[in-house]
């Protein structure tokens, strides 16, 4: 029962050691601009983005409604075009005059947040899981086909009989399993994985959670796990990137980033996740005030200058880089970030 | 103590009667809340802590749903002895509801002066001038930045953090003896879900209002309740303080929640998953509704089904399990 101690590295044990980088984000930009009823706001989803995935890790992405952490998702697995910047797979370019080349998208692949919305409701579950064989025509024969999918669907820790069900026949947590069988099915090296478990009933949330970590464990996948749950992500990471507004506030080692955060934005987020623990009800807490400003307009300098309690002068002016702040890839972009000494 | 409690439920079921079949959502829940407290109401969806929260407002008076109880009262009045007409009184000034999405609970065509203003207006017949000078003073208590100029502002003008502490503002306004929060931050960022608990926290010390906070969450439950009750396929399986429920669960059931969330603090290597999935209102297995997800399941759980009894560990916690007496003892499973 008692868990073991710490550091979090915990989904493989073939933990990020220098690997290969797979998946590589260099200065991704993203604005939508409105329609007419938008009366001219452009909203700067994504503003400058960096970010490297190596083979075999898990890198969580955290940060609240509005800051930009689906529409990263999106462009990393080629949904979206960036207005400026580049993905690359294994150093190839991700987005070429002819669109995403087909071998990169079945290397990459995305697991979706709702599992009753990404499912379509007219198709069987075999009909769900083969279209990616059949796209990429990973399969010689009808026959081939069934039997895949049935390796997938146990895989998931679904029973291979039911593969001529429908997706409604199926329990919210099984659903997920559904999504993540179809992301499978194409041996990608990367999948990302936009709010895969917070559809999904606290009781179930620990299986996918376990599944997902026993999957990179036995096929080495990379995975970029995007959630607003500081302590899912925790539990499943080995590195995290916090994300304010459409920029990284801060990243690095999840002991690190959770363990001595250094810009302030990562401390008020981990000090108001509530815990489940009565005891420690009053304890000292920083309240920020107010909501994230919307990315419609946000602030000059510092993005989190207007909800920052070390705000001075410098921050209003002049945005912070992403920058060292201790060993191991440990980045913070504030002015006044902390440093362990 | 002395004082009665301000809500005192016996026995609630709630059934629903679509097309001829019968969904029974809750069987036989009790509920009490004394004055200042808040009780947490824990459970995953279907459990029936919506539909209970519901019913208690007495939301459900409505063809299709029956609503049974042994007894209902609300600071002393006898729910049950009322008139509808009389109820309906009763709800907005002596018991409140704040509701999960603020954005669809507010009217998007009415500014949120009129919609406060009501308020005062219908149950105090107060004039438009003076329910407007009130409202203006509520949203001050909540919080809401220069609130006299934002009176006249419409929903949509305000962020979701605002629009909750609207909602909040609204349902304390009539100082009632009762709030019910159903899922009130969930809907909000982890930022600003901790500024509404604690919102609503300072009201009920403030104002010494009763709060009955349905919650799926094992933490916001942690933050700000006294006493806590977890639900499980329409029952409560387990209540008692907060601090002892947590330390140390009689029911599997919450224990195996409290194993199954991760720790912020302290990672483990795996979560302890609960297997299977809640069941369905319309089909909960015979015995014990846990029984088969639990691990210390006998044949006396599938046969049986488990009261709710008093502990003999101290003052106030109840558990429904054949099996009290292991996981109490910390026995292995």
């Amino acid at each position: 029962m008692a868990p073991p101690p710490e550091p979090a590295a915990t989904a493989s044990p073939t933990t990020a050691g220098p690997g290969e980088t797979v998946l590589r984000a260099t200065g991704l930009h993203k604005t939508y601009r409105g329609g007419m009823l938008s009366r001219g706001g452009a909203v700067r989803a994504v503003a400058g983005v960096d970010l490297e995935l190596r083979a075999g890790e898990t890198l969580g992405i955290v940060g609240e409604s509005g800051c930009g952490k689906s529409t990263l998702a999106r462009m990393l697995v080629g949904l979206e075009r960036p207005d400026q910047g580049e993905v690359t797979f294994r150093d190839r370019p991700f987005f070429t005059r002819g669109g995403v080349p087909r071998d990169i998208r079945r290397r990459v692949q995305m697991v979706f947040q709702d599992p009753l919305t990404s499912l379509n409701p007219r198709m069987t579950v075999l009909d769900i899981v083969a279209e990616p064989l059949r796209v990429h025509r990973l399969c010689a024969d009808a026959r081939a086909l069934r039997e895949r999918v049935g390796e997938l669907l146990s895989l998931v820790g679904l029973p291979p009989e039911r593969m001529n069900r429908y997706p409604h026949e199926f329990s919210g947590g099984q659903r997920q399993r559904i999504g993540i069988a179809r992301a499978l099915a194409t041996e990608p090296d990367v999948i990302v994985c936009d709010e895969p478990v917070s559809a999904l009933d606290m009781s179930v949330q620990a299986q996918v959670v376990n599944l997902f970590a026993e999957l990179q464990r036995t096929l080495g996948v990379a995975l970029v796990f995007i959630a607003h749950d500081l302590a899912v992500v925790r539990h499943v990471s080995h590195r995290v990137a916090v994300m304010y507004l459409g920029r990284l506030a801060e990243t690095g080692p999840a002991a690190a980033v959770y363990g001595s955060p250094a810009h302030p934005y990562t401390m008020a987020l981990l000090s108001a996740a509530p815990a489940a623990k009565p005891r420690l009800r009053g304890r000292k807490r920083i309240m920020l005030a107010g909501d994230p400003p919307s990315p419609v307009a946000p602030p000059p300098g510092c993005r989190f200058h207007t909800r920052c309690w070390k705000a001075t002068d410098r921050c209003a002016g002049q945005e912070p880089a992403l920058e060292p702040v201790a060993e191991g890839g440990h980045d913070a972009a504030c002015h006044h970030a902390e440093r362990p000494s | 103590m002395g004082e009665s409690p301000v809500l005192e439920i016996r026995e609630l079921h709630v059934t629903f009667t679509p097309r001829g079949r019968e969904i029974h959502a809750v069987r036989g829940v009790d509920l009490t809340i004394e004055r200042g407290q808040t009780l947490a109401l824990l459970g995953e969806s279907g459990s029936g802590k919506s539909v209970t929260a519901k019913a208690v407002m007495g939301l459900l008076d409505q063809p299709g749903v029956e609503v049974r109880s042994a007894s209902a009262r609300l600071g002393g009045r006898d729910l049950l002895a009322m008139s509808a007409e009389e109820r309906r009184a009763l709800r907005g000034s002596a018991m409140t509801l704040v509701f999960q999405d603020a954005l669809s609970a507010l009217n998007p065509v009415l500014s949120i002066g009129d919609q406060i203003g009501e308020l005062f207006r219908v149950h105090q017949g107060l004039s438009r001038k003076e329910a407007r000078s009130r409202s203006v003073e509520l949203l001050d208590l909540v919080g809401i930045p220069a609130a006299a100029t934002r009176i006249g502002d419409y929903p949509h003008q305000f962020s979701g953090g605002m629009r909750q502490r609207i909602l909040v503002a609204m349902a304390v306004a009539l100082e009632p003896d009762l709030i019910i929060a159903d899922e009130p931050t969930t809907a909000l960022d982890v930022t600003v879900q901790a500024q509404i608990l604690e919102l609503i926290d300072r009201l009920r010390r403030e104002l010494g209002t009763a709060v009955l906070l349905i919650t799926h969450d094992l933490g916001v439950a942690a933050e700000v309740s006294d006493q806590v009750a977890v639900m499980y396929a329409g029952r409560i399986v387990e209540s008692g303080r907060a601090e002892e429920l947590y330390d140390r669960p009689a029911h599997p059931y919450t224990a195996a929640l409290l194993a199954a969330v991760p720790d912020l603090d302290r990672p483990a290597s795996e979560l302890r998953a609960i297997p299977g999935a809640p069941p369905s209102p319309a089909l909960t297995p015979p015995g014990c509704s846990f029984a088969p997800r639990c691990e210390r399941a006998s044949d006396v759980c599938t046969g049986n089904r488990p009261v709710l009894a008093p502990l003999g560990t101290g003052a106030g916690r109840y558990a429904a399990c054949h099996h009290v007496k292991e996981m109490l003892d910390g026995a292995p499973a």
